[in-house]
């Protein structure tokens, strides 16, 4: 062609025409912006794919407390290197400052890395065999010498669960002795006999999802505000979205949740029963009840024999809130109008923890706080719900579910019922008579029998006792005439302090295991890292401990999913029954709530309701299928009985204690993340102004705080928080060890201590 | 009625295009050497030029000029666009974000955000201040780069943020107010959030619906992606 004369087409008409020239350099120019683009993209690809902070986001659970939020781990390099709510789990991405900062946990100084013997009164490293050797060799000598009671296991709800139900099997049914303790005992031991009491079945019924519902809050002795954050944050997220939501605080203190709620009610430490039996009081004195409910799915007793509802209403009278409110510390007025709100909201949901657990009537105050939610109709209904929450990560699923407790057996069974006993022997294929009759020691009755020499020799795993223990100077004492064992993750607890053998410890990611949480929601934790030095998952150390003592036969499942695999199988023969969360669906689903029969079941998130629950029966509607008589719950007539921690002219005030929102428990963990201590220091006592006046201490005066049980010295902060009379110290602090000062009493059903009422006298320390 | 100047802006851009396509084309076709042989001289009625100075000056605007006002009035509709939750609802896969936060019954961040007024206008670029004229380059790329995931269908639903979310959009408005730092855990979270090591949303809850909710075919897929009225 020529570009310059044009061209004639084949019709002989002359058109525009292109050289060749022309066209190439066109499609060239097109190519080459086409080019440019496209690379500028690939570049833009490989740029976002080379800035991605982390190499996998993996699926885990916290490590701290009983929300048991789902979290994504972030890896990069093989190390842990951020930390995200998982917005799929249940706790729809919300985690707290403590699940934020999990990273530096894979990280904090101290850990044990070897094994440690006692010699010449110093701990010194040593191999797994020699120690592992010794620690055999005292439980067998003390088996042979003083029989299986004289051993015990005490145990942690921050275990996994197929570490509990080992310890649980293999000293139950290898050992044969029912000295099966942990500090499940010290958190959540009253919620448990009082829902069994009262549904015949333990375990929340509802989900934490009814808060998306509730139109009434009745929150007592619960500071979730700092103790259970992404539940409060969730209670907050449903009063922004619908403001008519009322938030109800009971508490002592002026805490957190109380200033975020809507009605505080401080009452007097160890009178709230009085509240609760008021509350009833007034609310079948205005007829508030639900009558349907009540004839349809409660009895009512006194503990004894049953009785007709007229004797629950006559036993109320005194409970008049006009009656009360001199002693409860809350006025008749405001009594009568949480009652209204508690009955006649559309839905309620009541949630507690410590406050209510940890006290000499703490199964009498769960009982009554299930029973006013039966005698309102509160149950069953997306947001009406009796909850109690627990502190530890998997108390529910690894200790209260296997039955990792003295009186107990897995799903719910009772070493004091026969059948129960006959029941377990059988699935666990040993003779009859292998599980003794004889309901062990509870924690403080463990440590008592350490202390009087019932008890010679110990395994203590994941907890540190010598911090979390009541009258702490006498059961550090008592682990002193003991041969102890303390398996832990960070050097020098309290505890250790009288270990005779200490077994270095996987925490967290290091192991894999399954954690449920407080709405009976299993959940797995993978194994993401290697234990530092030479520490073993608590599951190695107790199979290595079996194969020792001689039970090899009687534990022969050594991994985590195989002993997983063995539990889901006898939870088929209870109606615990979760055979359908394996762990392929674990590793897959955000945690299933159980019952879970089969592996096509969703999981339960509202128990007792049909439709939901798989073992109500069809057309039941609701069914408390716990108690196998009558299929009716339980209302107690539960009458107030004082502390026995009442002030005087010796001890005029009440101490309480309890957490904040950066430390978890005694602080071995939390207090060596640097960001954690720092934002909360050392701990303090905290004092009302009123009360610092009349005692001339003034902030930051060192004090003395003195009961019966022993003293403690440490700063007081003036603050209105706690109300006149109160004072407060949280206690993840072992520079202020407040259990010395902390009563040595317990609830006689549950065996719960009762942290909460301490009567004390305070001092300014001058010198 | 309110000025849209955005929609101003979109016709011009789309007339130079339209004009310097046209240009273009006439450049291309334009002969210069016998133009330049014939001196003609061209009348345009304020001026008189040489024919070869217009053919010159006619290639310099369809190739230059029109190109540039073209590239320059699309990156500012796309830049000021983003500016509009509409801008951002142009676009499929952000409906759901858009639809969810305009729900009063969502609990979502966003969503709270919206309800409660606390953003008065430009929701979405108040939170993702980065993408507007003023943000980084990283964020001018990710957006190059799905805008051309978008336009050749390349992408999958649900979408997923690859990139970290600058915490600066959330302490903009928050950091120093009385109520932010109430709040110990800001405190101790300070260097952290600072430095985009930890989210604020760990303790704030979801920003957006979850990626199952805007995975097609779930409960909440259909009326998340209803197109906005």
């Amino acid at each position: 062609m020529d570009a310059k004369n044009g061209s004639e087409n084949k019709d002989g008409q002359a058109s525009p025409d292109y050289s060749r020239r022309e066209v190439l350099l066109t499609f060239g120019g097109l190519v080459a912006a086409v080019g440019g683009g496209a690379a500028t993209w690939g570049g833009l690809e490989l740029m976002v794919t080379s800035r991605q902070t982390v190499d996998s986001w993996n699926k885990a659970v916290c490590r701290f407390c009983g929300t048991g939020c789902g979290v994504m781990v972030g890896m990069k390099d093989g190390r842990v290197v951020d930390v995200r709510g998982d917005e799929l789990a249940h706790n729809k991405g919300v985690i707290c400052i403590k699940g934020s900062m999990l990273p530096e946990l894979t990280r904090i100084q101290g850990r044990l890395t070897s094994p440690k013997i006692r010699k010449e009164g110093k701990l010194v490293d040593a191999s797994w065999e020699e120690a592992m050797s010794l620690v055999a060799a005292k439980f067998s000598e003390n088996i042979r010498q003083f029989g299986p009671d004289s051993v015990a296991f005490y145990g942690s709800g921050q275990l996994f669960t197929e570490e509990s139900y080992t310890a649980n099997k293999l000293f139950k049914a290898g050992i044969r002795t029912n000295n099966v303790d942990g500090n499940p005992r010290l958190c959540m031991a009253s919620a448990v006999t009082g829902y069994v009491s009262t549904y015949g079945k333990d375990e929340p019924p509802g989900c934490y999802a009814d808060t998306d519902d509730a139109h009434c809050f009745f929150l007592i002795g619960a500071n979730s505000y700092e103790c259970h954050q992404p539940i409060f944050e969730r209670i907050r997220q449903r009063k922004r979205a619908n403001p008519d939501t009322v938030i109800v605080c009971v508490d002592p203190r002026r805490t957190k949740t109380a200033e975020h709620s809507d009605i505080h009610l401080p009452v007097i430490p160890g009178t709230d029963l009085l509240l609760l039996n008021s509350m009833a009081f007034v609310i079948l004195e205005e007829g508030l009840q639900d009558q349907s409910f009540i004839d349809k799915h409660v009895r009512f007793s006194t503990g004894e024999h049953n009785v007709d509802q007229a004797a629950f209403r006559q036993f109320l009278q005194p409970y008049a809130p006009e009656k009360v409110e001199q002693e409860l510390g809350v006025s008749a007025a405001d009594i009568r109008r949480v009652a209204f709100l508690f009955a006649k909201s559309p839905a309620t949901m009541s949630l507690w923890t410590m406050g209510v657990n940890q006290r000499t009537q703490g199964t009498f105050l769960n009982n009554m706080l299930n029973s006013l939610h039966l005698i309102t109709g509160q149950f069953g209904r997306p947001g009406a719900t009796p909850f109690s929450l627990t502190g530890q990560p998997n108390a529910c699923g690894g200790v209260r579910d296997t039955g990792a407790l003295s009186q107990a057996l897995p799903g719910g069974r009772l070493v004091a019922n026969p059948e129960h006993r006959h029941e377990m022997e059988e699935i666990w294929k040993v003779p009859a008579g292998t599980i003794s009759e004889r309901v062990g020691f509870d924690a403080i009755n463990l440590f008592r029998a350490m202390e009087d020499g019932r008890v010679k020799a110990a395994l203590i795993m994941c907890t540190n006792p010598g911090g979390s223990l009541p009258a702490a100077a006498r059961y550090n004492a008592a682990m002193e005439k003991c041969f102890t064992v303390v398996s832990d993750v960070v050097e020098d607890s309290e505890t250790q302090r009288h270990a005779q053998v200490v077994l270095p410890a996987a925490l967290w990611i290091e192991k894999q295991g399954v954690t449920g949480q407080g709405e009976r929601r299993y959940q797995l934790t993978p194994k993401l890292l290697d234990p530092p030095g030479q520490a073993r998952s608590d599951l190695q150390i107790l199979v290595d401990l079996a194969a020792r003592l001689g039970h090899d036969k009687l534990i022969t499942a050594h991994t985590p999913q195989a002993v997983w695999d063995e539990w889901r199988e006898v939870s088929t023969h209870s109606l615990y029954n979760f055979k359908g969360i394996t762990y392929e669906r674990l590793a897959k689903e955000r945690g299933l709530q159980w019952p879970c029969p089969t592996e096509d079941h969703p999981g339960t998130p509202r128990r007792y309701v049909e439709g939901v629950d798989p073992f109500v029966t069809k057309g039941a509607g609701i069914e408390f299928y716990g108690n196998h008589d009558d299929k009716k719950a339980v209302v107690y007539l539960r009458p107030y009985v004082p502390s026995p921690e009442r002030t005087t002219a010796e001890h005029p005030l009440y101490l309480t204690t309890g957490r904040v929102l950066e430390q978890f428990h005694t602080g071995t963990l939390t207090e060596r993340i640097s960001e954690l201590h720092k934002a909360t220091g050392d701990a303090m006592f905290d004092l009302n102004p009123q009360d610092a006046q009349r005692l001339g201490v003034r902030d930051g005066d060192r004090i003395e705080v003195k009961s019966k049980y022993g003293s403690v010295i440490g700063q007081a902060r003036i603050t209105d928080v706690s109300r006149l009379g109160v004072i407060f110290a949280a206690f993840y602090d072992a520079k202020l060890l407040v259990n010395l000062a902390v009563a040595d009493n317990y609830d006689p059903t549950s065996k719960q201590p009762e942290y909460k009422v301490t009567a004390v006298s305070v001092r300014k320390v001058t010198a | 009625m309110n000025f849209d100047y955005l929609l101003v802006v979109m016709v011009l851009g789309t007339l130079a295009c339209v004009l310097g396509v046209i240009l273009c084309i006439r450049t291309a076709r334009t002969r210069f050497d016998p133009i330049e042989s014939e001196h003609k001289i061209i009348n345009l009625g304020v001026a008189r030029i040489p024919a070869l100075a217009f053919a010159k000056l006619v290639a310099f605007v369809s190739l230059i000029v029109l190109p540039a006002g073209a590239a320059f009035f699309a990156n500012y509709h796309t830049f000021e666009g983003v500016h509009e939750v509409r801008g951002c609802a142009g676009c499929h896969v952000m409906l759901p974000m858009a639809n969810d936060m305009k729900d009063p019954r969502s609990g979502t961040l966003a969503a709270r955000h919206y309800k409660n007024a606390w953003i008065a206008e430009n929701q979405c670029y108040h939170c993702h201040s980065d993408y507007g004229l003023g943000g980084n380059l990283e964020a001018k790329m990710t957006g190059f780069r799905h805008l051309a995931r978008y336009t050749t269908h390349l992408y999958r639903e649900p979408i997923e943020a690859r990139v970290r979310f600058d915490n600066q959009n959330c302490l903009n408005c928050h950091a120093g107010t009385p109520r932010f730092e109430a709040v110990q855990s800001h405190k101790t979270a300070h260097d952290k959030l600072v430095q985009n090591k930890m989210i604020c949303l760990n303790c704030h809850g979801q920003a957006h619906p979850t990626s199952v909710q805007r995975t097609p075919g779930s409960f909440d897929y259909a009326r998340l992606t209803e197109r906005l009225k």
